[in-house]
């Protein structure tokens, strides 16, 4: 369980994210949406301690994250980054290997492991496990950066718009075996996302930002249903086809 | 006539000496490229992560690059002294800039994107350093190793002025000489060595990124490797000689002292700007000076008698463009107003003044002028331009302040001085090619460093004042359409130095004694 208590950022006299407070539950899939610059990715980093928060606490677990070493609590924590952030020098393999290694897995454990993702991922082993990333396609890269992220399988995924550099068609595909994946059952999962569409798609949760603050929470109908203000429902105003299709294709 | 040697015999002759040199040369640039690699790359590594101690770090390093190299040498005299310690010192600060800098800018220039998620997986800043920033930056940080390494193959020929070998030794030494073949043969070789190591460095800059930490784990090694080149010049004397680059590949120096006297002592080159303080610090034993130094008395040091006569006279005179003493017939009976005037004892007080009292030598000039009653003050005349040239020592300096005063206040004449032409070859390549038109030259160096008799000739020539002026006056004249005016008076000879306590102790009077005393030593 990830709870967070009045943290704010601030850059430059601006606040990034403004007295943020959340709780996200054992397993629970919530997406933060949110237009360009409302503070997803900065709040997301605080998770992590990318980035220290100037006020505020947040505890996984029970457990403060500022109680152990940064280090230790990311090897924790799976995190995909929006243009995926993967090591040119190093191959598919070894850039999926980066956190098991760090953690000290021998290589009978690693390799396996390894094949097992990319093969899940739809990226053929035998073609990709020595290529270099530059050698991949921007959706390939993709799936190797979620690959990475669930490496060590840590109870917790932070995903910062993993599919937002994608083209649509290529955005459907990795989003779809992403979310066939098994091994997400059990993840607690923090997404960020300003596309709607997607925050409907993987969302237990949605928690609507603007300009550091969260303006509304609830299950995506609730959105539409009861809209806490103006902007909430500007924001989902000629959305809701989408969500009505996409409740549709579900059942 | 032209007997002279091709640059290949000059190089199969010289063979013993030139790999020497090259190998001292790898050795010290290796060496301070080394220590300048051990402390470049952490401090490049510590600005890049703090952005405040950046700015003075690379300031600092920049501002010793534009520190010209002589002047840096200059400056660490007084501190290292002599010898591959301050010339080491010299090379690391220069190969420093590059080094930090391309580490930083290297490490910098890494996608902010890949660091940061290399954080994200739960790397320490060390874990990071290690695996991502030092690999990804490598090819920018070996470009910066290559460019200091090129840097240091360069400047590394200025070690030759301080005792420290290398390439330099032959390069002076031919300019000094106005020997082409001795330039080439330091010359060439220090431009290879150069072309070489960059290349070689340029297959490392490209080394994969699976190989570069190995790389970078074994490049200290092979940089040590090539340091244990550099071995000083040994020999088996406990008497430590210092002599000029020029002095070195004259008859009338290193090689009369050899065939001549059979003298063998353990010999280092150096500059004769440091040469004197050298030997006063008894950082030196013996050294090739000039009688008329300034030094000689304030350093106590004595001359040692030239007893075989290997040294020929060496009388002053101003060497002048034949064309121009015909245009202006006014100039040759100004400029032989100081002939006879100065003799040796008063040349070494002028010297003295300049060298030791640091006066300034246009002031040195016009004292002795005013005080010989030859001082008139200019006339300011635009009849005509006359260009004085002057070789890069003080007592050159002084001569050519007091013509410049001579021919202002005698004549009509307008005067610009060029001072400060290097050695004896650039003087005189000057003046053939107009370049100048008069210069003060001397006897035996005209002799032995540009005329180059053959040998039978210059013994029979070298024990009279007279014969020697009368040769090089006619060739001179001949075969250049240079007129050499009346001496001035004073013999700047070479001479070899001690100072007069070990002199003394040693009994030590003449050439031949230093040449007795080492053979006894042994
Ligand atoms: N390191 C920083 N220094 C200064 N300002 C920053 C920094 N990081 C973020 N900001 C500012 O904080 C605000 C929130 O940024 P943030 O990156 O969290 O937005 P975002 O919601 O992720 O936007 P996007 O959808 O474009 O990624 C923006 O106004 C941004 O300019
Ligand atoms: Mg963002």
């Amino acid at each position: 369980m990830i709870v967070v208590k009045n943290i704010s950022k601030r850059f430059n006299m601006h606040n990034a994210v403004d007295n943020i407070s959340f709780t996200v539950g054992q397993g629970e899939n919530v997406v933060f949406l949110g237009t360009s610059g409302s503070g997803k990715t900065t709040l997301l980093k605080m998770i992590n301690r990318l980035i220290e928060p100037d006020c505020g606490e947040i505890l996984i677990d029970g457990r403060s994250i500022v109680d152990q070493r940064p280090e230790h609590l990311r090897r924790g924590i799976g995190y995909v980054f929006q243009n995926n952030g993967l090591f040119p020098h190093y191959t598919i393999e070894e850039n999926i290997a980066i956190v098991p290694r760090l953690l000290g897995w021998n290589r009978d454990r690693i390799a396996p492991r390894v094949i097992s993702l990319m093969e899940k991922l739809r990226l053929p082993p035998a073609q990709y496990l020595n290529a270099y990333p530059n050698e991949l396609s921007g959706g390939q890269q993709q799936r190797v950066g979620i690959a990475r992220a669930l490496a060590a399988d840590p109870p917790v995924l932070l995903m910062d718009e993993p599919f937002g550099a994608l083209d649509p068609i290529t955005r459907a595909s990795v989003k779809k075996d992403f979310k066939e994946l098994d091994e997400l059952r059990s993840k607690t999962i923090i997404l960020v996302t300003h596309d709607v569409q997607e925050a409907f798609e993987l969302a237990d949760r949605i928690f609507l930002m603007d300009g550091g603050r969260i303006i509304q929470e609830g299950k995506p109908e609730d959105m539409f249903d009861r809209p806490a203000t103006q902007y909430v429902k500007d924001f989902f105003e000629g959305q809701r086809y989408i969500f009505d299709h996409f409740k549709n294709s579900q059942h | 006539m032209d007997q002279r040697q091709s640059l290949w015999e000059f190089m199969q002759q010289q063979s013993g000496k030139l790999l020497q040199q090259t190998i001292q040369h790898i050795g010290l640039t290796f060496i301070s490229l080394l220590i300048a690699v051990l402390i470049g790359l952490p401090l490049g590594i510590y600005i890049a992560r703090n952005k405040k101690a950046a700015g003075i770090v690379l300031g600092a390093a920049g501002v010793l690059q534009t520190i010209p190299s002589i002047a840096l040498l200059g400056f660490l005299i007084p501190v290292l002294g002599i010898g591959p310690v301050p010339a080491i010192a010299a090379l690391f600060l220069y190969a420093l800039l590059p080094v930090i800098r391309n580490t930083y800018t290297g490490i910098n220039g890494v996608d902010p994107g890949v660091k940061e998620a290399a954080l994200a997986m739960g790397m320490t800043a060390t874990q990071r350093l290690f695996r991502v920033d030092l690999v990804l930056a490598f090819p920018v940080i070996m470009a910066g190793i290559r460019t200091a390494t090129v840097i240091n193959v360069g400047v590394g020929t200025l070690a030759a002025y301080i005792a420290a070998g290398g390439l330099g030794e032959f390069i002076f030494g031919g300019i000094a000489l106005n020997n082409t073949n001795m330039i080439l043969a330091g010359a060439i070789p220090a431009a290879l060595l150069a072309i070489l190591l960059d290349f070689l460095l340029s297959l490392v800059q490209r080394t994969g990124s699976r190989k570069r930490k190995m790389v970078l784990g074994l490049l200290p090694l092979v940089m040590l490797f090539f340091s244990s080149f550099y071995v000083m010049p040994i020999g088996n004397t406990r008497l430590l000689a210092g002599f000029t680059p020029e002095f070195m590949g004259r008859r009338d120096g290193d090689i009369g002292l050899r065939s001549v006297y059979g003298l063998t002592i353990r010999t280092v080159v150096i500059s004769d700007a440091v040469m004197y303080k050298a030997i006063y610090d008894h950082k030196l034993d013996v050294i090739s000076g000039y009688s008329t130094d300034g030094r000689l008395q304030a350093y106590d040091l004595v001359t040692l008698e030239d007893d075989k006569k290997i040294f020929p006279p060496y009388y002053a005179a101003p060497v002048v463009r034949s064309e121009v003493l015909r245009n202006y017939p006014e100039l040759a009976p100004v400029l032989n107003k100081l002939a006879g005037r100065i003799n040796d004892s008063i040349m070494t007080l002028l010297n003295y003044r300049a060298e030791y009292l640091n006066q300034p030598p246009d002031r040195i000039a016009r004292d002795f002028l005013e005080s010989a009653g030859l001082y008139h003050p200019p006339r300011n005349g635009k009849k005509g331009l006359i260009r004085l040239g002057s070789k890069i020592f003080p007592e050159q300096y002084i001569l050519t302040d007091m013509y410049a005063m001579l021919i202002r206040g005698f004549t009509d004449l307008e005067v610009d001085s060029k001072t400060g032409l290097g050695g004896t070859k650039i003087c005189f390549e000057a003046l053939v090619h107009q370049q100048i038109d008069m210069y003060p030259e001397y006897t035996g160096t005209a002799l032995l460093a540009i005329l180059q008799p053959p040998p039978a000739l210059t013994d029979r020539l070298a024990g009279s004042r007279d014969s020697v002026y009368r040769y090089v006056s006619d060739r001179f004249d001949r075969e250049y359409g240079l007129t050499w005016l009346d001496p001035i008076g004073f013999n700047n000879a070479y001479a070899l130095m001690m100072r007069r306590s070990q002199a003394e102790q040693s009994g030590i009077r003449t050439i031949s004694d230093l040449t007795h005393y080492l053979k006894n030593q042994k």
